[in-house]
């Protein structure tokens, strides 16, 4: 426990140092010494808790409630204070009755209600724990680098926010930590809130017009979703007296009719956090900020929290039929029409964004089915996802910083000029999409969950949204592969914690890939023993040591196969005239003239366009939340 | 011992496989040239092509196109190993498409702009195909659940059976007849590498190889064809050693049902496919998995 606490303090410490210190020197000591600290303890924890299947502590403190509901407020005026600033009467208004719902319920309920279990500890937890404080801090460090790139990139005379940036990173870690330990909901919601204004604040970070804008997008719809969060702690603690998650799930699964309620306006909330339609447009703006800022946000926080709540709550999912269809079909549409959507992108932030929604879907639908093994699927995707998008903003991150563009287009060549980080990037979309790499077998036991749970509508949209998850990513690799001519080498200029975060990622992948059984075993099943009594790993033993195998293949062709000098003799390609340079594509035409050859990707517009899909989404979505939750609500009075 | 099952079909189909498949193509080449009033070469022209590629200089654009079709043919080996052990169907289908995507690298390295399209087209492909040939699996799967109450993708599950699985899966063997065009590279869906000469763009995602890379490509070829009729005769196994020629017969009547669709229908254009292969597939899924679901 007193590693727990640790885990939730220990970055908050850092981050109050980082907001002090303006010294560029002594904030990359700090970063690196904080990042080492909680990397250990999670490492630590996640090592000293292997197979548990769930420890409940007896630890209660009103310290601390009052602390939250300070916190609350403190958040509440912050939002208000921006609100006022800029105008923006939604994100007031909206504030303003968070912060009074809030307070009535403190002044009304919270003191009445004690728990005496507040922390807990269970392997999902674990693994939360281990993408955060691996993969999160990995990015902290990661950060330290290209931050001063940006830096050096803004205008002169730019304003030095990086004390801030830094502060909220590790502020951020903080509030994650506080959402996977915490079993009173209370707390659970002010970490919610914290996720939702540091994510905030780091959006509209440079400040500019698009940034702010985008931030306040992002603040007015995660408000949403943390009024839905409120909603369901009246419900909880009107119909129960009670504000421990645990006992919610536990009493829910014997009488699944009364906590429809709670259970809808928890999916609302963890909807919106996890950025599904008609919310998304929330993580798409996301990335007007700086790339490690998007990392965290995809990879290890942020929409993990939306996520982590949901697949808390799927042994509900399982019994309450109305959030649970409403969960699964905005979940599967979500993934399906995003896959659809990312083919038409050329902007490689706005792919990896729109295959992280489409992902969070996947998981989403994985927690509405709410069966142990669509559970133990949501559980790897979220670890896969976590790794390979994290190594994926960040080498994009890079590459941006050395050919001047985040667009696919750009990167021909890319294999020759950043020879390593091409690599990565190649390792990281197999990660994402193909066989036997882990979001596929991951993939593969969601396919087997939604057949067992009779998911017909379920099976077609992930059939079809596989088809397209092929397309954008194979695409993007081919154009990421190519060989031709010998174009200067640019990568040599790359920060040292920016490759050391880089092979962090990339160890983690290969480590994950390999290891998923063991990790399975370990991990996954304990908890859904704890939470089911029941094992969840519907893919055989033996296949998932084949795939791992495979992994070990695929990965010794990437790093040590190709790109090597050949001992064939080289030929120009074929570009239906006398090549001039090669290199550059360019031949001798009908009229002796010089002719370069051009081909781009295939973006297919028409069919997958943003316009049209867009639009569909976000009504049906939307149509289905509300139905759903009018339905829970209508629902309720039955009940008193 | 299930590794070791599939260690030991990866090698019988690593001989088998090509053997069979230059067989194939042999026939494939007879009964085409028949429809078209001649005479064709001899049976074994398919091989003495592929030995001649072997034998020729090495030449390429880069190195590292040669070491990707070598990962694409090992992967293909290693899906009909999985497949003929009677291991996991849907693990053959995600190591088929695995060895997809390689061979998709292999022309896009080249940079070469007519492998380039070529290499688009072999995605579209892949994309069209995809979601009918997972349908393929999961009502595979179901049928055998209908009839054991366990789910099961094992292909050696089909052995056991008292019926073969197509007698509920109709509309998706249908639908696995229409994208086994595809697959097979067979026109009208031989978007990105065909077999014919007047409909081609140059040589779709072949254009930059040559000598042994090419052989492998052609051997890879030789191999999916052995296997996607494999899958094809796995509908119609059941418990019964006859079960095999029945198979067998079901097989022979495809593959000459695909050859005459090749030699009777010009290209179409990728939308076509595209819209084509999913509406099939979504009419199928839907309709037969539902019909799992519901009964």
């Amino acid at each position: 426990m007193v590693l727990i606490g640790f885990l939730i303090l220990a970055p908050l410490v850092f981050a109050a140092l980082l907001l002090a210190v303006r010294n560029n020197k002594a904030r990359k000591v700090i970063v690196c010494a904080g990042a080492a600290l909680v990397a250990a303890g999670s490492l630590v924890l996640v090592c000293l808790g292997t197979g548990t299947r769930g420890i409940m502590f007896t630890f209660y403190s009103p310290v601390v409630d009052y602390v939250c509901m300070a916190l609350s407020v403190l958040i509440a005026v912050c939002i208000l204070v921006f609100g006022f600033r800029y105008r923006n009467v939604a994100s007031i208004v909206l504030a303003l009755v968070q912060v009074i719902g809030s307070l009535v319920f403190e002044i009304a309920f919270a003191h009445s209600i004690v728990i005496t279990e507040c922390l807990y500890v269970d392997s999902l937890s674990l693994v939360m724990t281990f993408i955060i404080g691996v993969v999160g801090t990995g990015i902290c460090v990661y950060a330290l680098g290209y931050m001063d790139d940006f830096q050096a990139h803004e205008p002169e005379g730019a304003p030095d926010r990086r004390p801030l940036f830094f502060a909220l990173m590790f502020a951020f870690l903080s509030a994650m930590y506080l959402i996977v330990f915490s079993n009173n909901m209370l707390w659970f919601f002010t970490g919610w809130e914290i996720t939702t204004l540091c994510s905030f604040l780091l959006i509209g970070y440079t400040r500019t017009d698009e940034a702010i804008r985008n931030a306040f997008r992002q603040i007015i719809m995660n408000l949403i979703g943390g009024i839905a969060f409120l909603v369901a702690l009246y419900a909880m603690a009107i119909t129960f007296g009670t504000l421990s998650l645990n006992e919610l799930i536990v009493v829910g699964q014997a009488y699944p009719a009364l906590v429809s309620l709670p259970v809808c306006a928890l999916a609302i909330a963890g909807i919106t956090k996890a950025a599904q339609m008609p919310f998304h447009t929330w993580l798409l703006g996301a990335m007007v900020a700086p790339t490690p800022t998007s990392a965290l946000l995809h990879s290890s926080t942020m929409v993990k929290a939306g996520v982590f709540l949901l697949v808390k709550l799927a042994p509900l999912f399982a019994v309450c039929p109305v959030p649970s269809i409403m969960t699964v079909l905005v979940g599967g549409f979500t993934f399906v029409l995003c896959s659809f959507m990312a083919i038409s992108q050329s902007n490689a932030k706005r792919v990896l964004a729109y295959s992280t929604i489409a992902n969070l879907g996947l998981i989403v639908a994985c927690a509405g089915v709410g069966t142990p093994q669509a559970v133990w699927a949501a559980v790897f995707l979220i670890l896969f996802h976590a790794i390979a998008k994290s190594l994926l903003f960040l080498c994009v991150g890079t590459a941006e910083h050395h050919i001047g563009s985040r667009d696919i287009e750009d990167m021909d060549l890319l294999f020759q000029r950043m020879p390593r980080l091409a690599r990565f990037m190649m390792f990281g979309i197999m990660v994402m999409f193909i066989a036997p790499f882990g979001m596929l077998m991951a993939k593969w036991a969601t396919l087997v969950s939604f057949i067992y749970a009779g998911q017909v509508a379920l099976i077609v949209l992930l059939a079809f949204g596989s088809a397209a998850t092929f397309m954008f990513w194979a695409k993007w690799l081919g154009k990421l592969s190519g060989i031709a001519g010998s174009p200067q080498n640019v990568e040599r200029t790359v920060h040292r914690s920016e490759w050391f975060a880089l092979w962090l990622m990339v160890a983690l992948g290969v480590a994950a890939c390999v290891a998923m059984p063991a990790i399975s075993t370990f991990y996954v099943e304990p908890y859904l023993l704890g939470v089911y009594g029941a094992f969840g790993q519907d893919i055989a033993e033996t296949n998932l040591w084949l795939a791992s195998l495979c992994s070990i293949a695929v990965i010794v062709v990437l790093f040590a196969g190709v790109g090597r000098k050949g001992t064939a003799k080289q030929a120009p390609v074929y570009l239906a005239g006398v090549s001039a340079d090669n290199g550059q594509r360019v031949f001798r035409n009908s009229l002796s003239g010089q002719t370069e050859a051009a081909s781009r990707n295939l973006y297919l517009d028409e069919l997958f366009g943003e316009g049209r899909i867009r639009r569909v989404g976000e009504a049906v979505c939307a149509l289905l939340i509300c139905v759903a939750f009018v339905g829970c609500l209508a629902g309720m009075p039955i009940l008193f | 011992m299930d590794l070791f099952y599939v260690l030991v079909g990866t090698v019988v189909f690593a001989v088998g496989g090509p053997v069979l498949g230059c067989l194939l193509a042999g026939i494939d080449r007879k009964v085409t040239a028949r429809m078209q009033g001649r005479v064709g070469p001899s049976l074994l022209q398919p091989y003495y092509d592929v030995r001649k590629l072997l034998e020729k200089d090495r030449v390429a654009v880069n190195s590292s196109e040669e070491v990707y079709v070598a990962t694409a043919l090992v992967f293909t080996l290693l899906a009909g190993g999985i497949f003929f052990s009677g291991g996991n169907l849907l693990l053959c289908v995600f190591v088929v498409t695995l060895s997809a995507l390689f061979f998709i690298v292999a022309a896009w390295c080249t940079r070469s702009p007519y492998a380039e399209v070529g290499a688009s087209r072999e995605t579209l492909q892949v994309m069209a195909y995809e979601p009918m040939v997972l349908f393929m699996a999961i009502g595979y799967a179901l049928g055998i659940a209908s009839m054991t109450g366990f789910l099961s993708f094992d292909v050696r599950a089909a052995f056991y059976m008292p019926a073969p699985v197509i007698l509920s899966n109709v509309l998706v063997f249908a639908g696995l007849l229409f994208v086994l065009t595809i697959k097979l590279r067979k026109s009208p869906f031989d978007l990105s590498y065909s077999h014919h000469a007047h409909q081609e763009l140059v040589k779709g995602v072949t254009t930059e190889m040559s000598g042994r890379t090419l052989a492998m490509v052609e051997i890879i070829h030789w191999c999916e064809n052995v296997l996607f009729l494999g899958w094809v005769g796995l509908f119609f196994i059941w418990n019964s050693a006859a079960s095999i020629l029945l198979a067998l017969a079901v097989v022979a009547a495809v593959y000459f049902l695909e050859i005459w669709i090749d030699n009777n229908f010009a290209r179409v254009k990728w939308q076509a496919m595209l819209k084509g292969a999913w509406v099939v597939a979504l009419v199928a899924g839907v309709v037969n998995i539902g019909a799992f679901v519901v009964l």
